[in-house]
């Protein structure tokens, strides 16, 4: 068997952690796009895992605004207040010069960076890729400014490869149609449907 | 349900509330195909499957040019092969696109030669392994994605630091052992 030809990726989005707290220890998610899939890279830095979704499987895009944003912003602000409250101490106390102007200031920075950075990013959210077997998160989309670019970028590649869009009228007459048709029937697969299935495996 | 789905804006979740932007595709819409079981072969002499021999042949494989029945033809890329030849580009990495993991072995001989550093006395062995670990891999496949060979040179130049800085040791030892003797 002859091996395929090199397939070159386009950068979507920088590697980001997978968990806000765990930035040393766990792998970065980075997303790619490729001639007919997005590529999901998962790294280590001494492994990579690699998620395709072809363009023609995507069914969905989900963005869900999240408060992780504001929650920042309060972990942040509470140290930098105190810390830029040391600083007025210390300068209206002892002359510019002195070493506890200089920590209190380098201090204040370490926290006023992120600070900045948190909210120049705007406002944070989860993206979730559905297809027919699974739904996906992309830790690597999560801001909602960055998220819609990207969208952007990829809407038309998507549309083109399943042949066409579907207008947002259509898609909500669809759903009202099947949430009415499956009102009080409980979905497929639940205990109800089974009793031979444990509790535990309903979903 | 209005207003969620191709919106340019957030939404609120009909269910609970929760502000929502779904992009919904035609895949959503389109039903799964359902597997083909293969015919079963009613004339003698006609062409059976290599992995069945009493079902049809419908087509060879890419891969290997053996003839496949509808079950075992595993169409993937716009090419048709058998479940054999599929195992073997994913295992062998011939089919990039089966790959889903890949280990990054200039990472872990970059990573050999800088972290021990840190407790230096570690390089006297971890050198050796990360220039052992470069050199080796050298021809490897690294990640699908674009990369250079930088960390392998970075991790060879030093690692060969790490060496020279010890032989040097060893000989300063040496001799000023000898000259006291």
């Amino acid at each position: 068997m002859e091996p395929m030809s090199e397939i070159h990726y386009r950068r979507l989005t920088r590697s980001r952690a997978r968990g806000t707290f765990a930035v040393a220890f766990q792998s970065r998610a980075s997303l790619w796009l490729g001639p007919d899939h997005l590529l999901c890279v998962d790294s280590s830095g001494y492994a990579e895992t690699y998620k395709r979704f072809y363009l023609r499987d995507i069914q969905a895009v989900t963005i869900q605004e999240t408060k992780r944003r504001t929650l920042w912003n309060v972990i942040l602000v509470v140290p930098l207040v105190g810390c830029l409250a040391g600083l007025l101490t210390s300068l209206s106390s002892a002359p510019n010069d002195s070493p506890a102007v200089i920590v209190w200031l380098i201090v204040s920075v370490i926290f006023l960076v992120p600070f900045l950075f948190n909210n120049i990013f705007g406002t944070a959210c989860v993206c979730q890729l559905r297809t027919a077997v699974q739904i996906e998160e992309l830790p690597s989309l999560c801001r909602v400014r960055k998220t819609r670019r990207i969208l952007d970028k990829v809407r038309p590649l998507i549309v083109a490869a399943q042949g066409g869009e579907i207008p947002a009228e259509a898609v909500s007459a669809w759903m009202r149609d099947w949430a009415a048709s499956s009102a009080g029937v409980p979905p497929a697969g639940t205990v109800a449907d089974n009793p031979n299935i444990p509790p535990g495996l309903a979903p | 349900m209005d207003g969620v789905f191709n919106q340019p804006e957030f939404g609120p979740c009909p269910a609970c509330g929760v502000l929502l932007q779904v992009e919904v595709f035609p895949a959503l819409f389109r039903k799964i195909s359902t597997g083909r079981s293969g015919e079963a072969i009613m004339v003698e002499g006609e062409s059976s499957c290599f992995y069945h021999p009493q079902k049809k042949a419908v087509l060879p494989c890419d891969g290997c040019g053996r003839f496949l029945c509808a079950l075992c033809d595993c169409l993937f890329d716009g090419r048709h092969f058998c479940p054999a030849c599929l195992e073997t580009g994913k295992s062998k990495g011939k089919i990039q696109n089966l790959e889903n993991q890949r280990t990054l072995y200039d990472g872990i001989a970059l990573a050999l030669a800088i972290f021990p550093m840190i407790i230096f006395y570690f390089t006297i062995i971890t050198a050796p392994m990360a220039l052992f670990v470069a050199i080796r891999y050298w021809k490897a496949p690294q990640s699908i994605l674009r990369r250079t060979k930088i960390r392998f040179i970075a991790a060879i130049v030093v690692s060969l630091l790490q060496i020279a800085g010890w032989i040097t040791l060893f000989i300063f030892l040496a001799t000023r052992h000898g000259t006291h003797v």
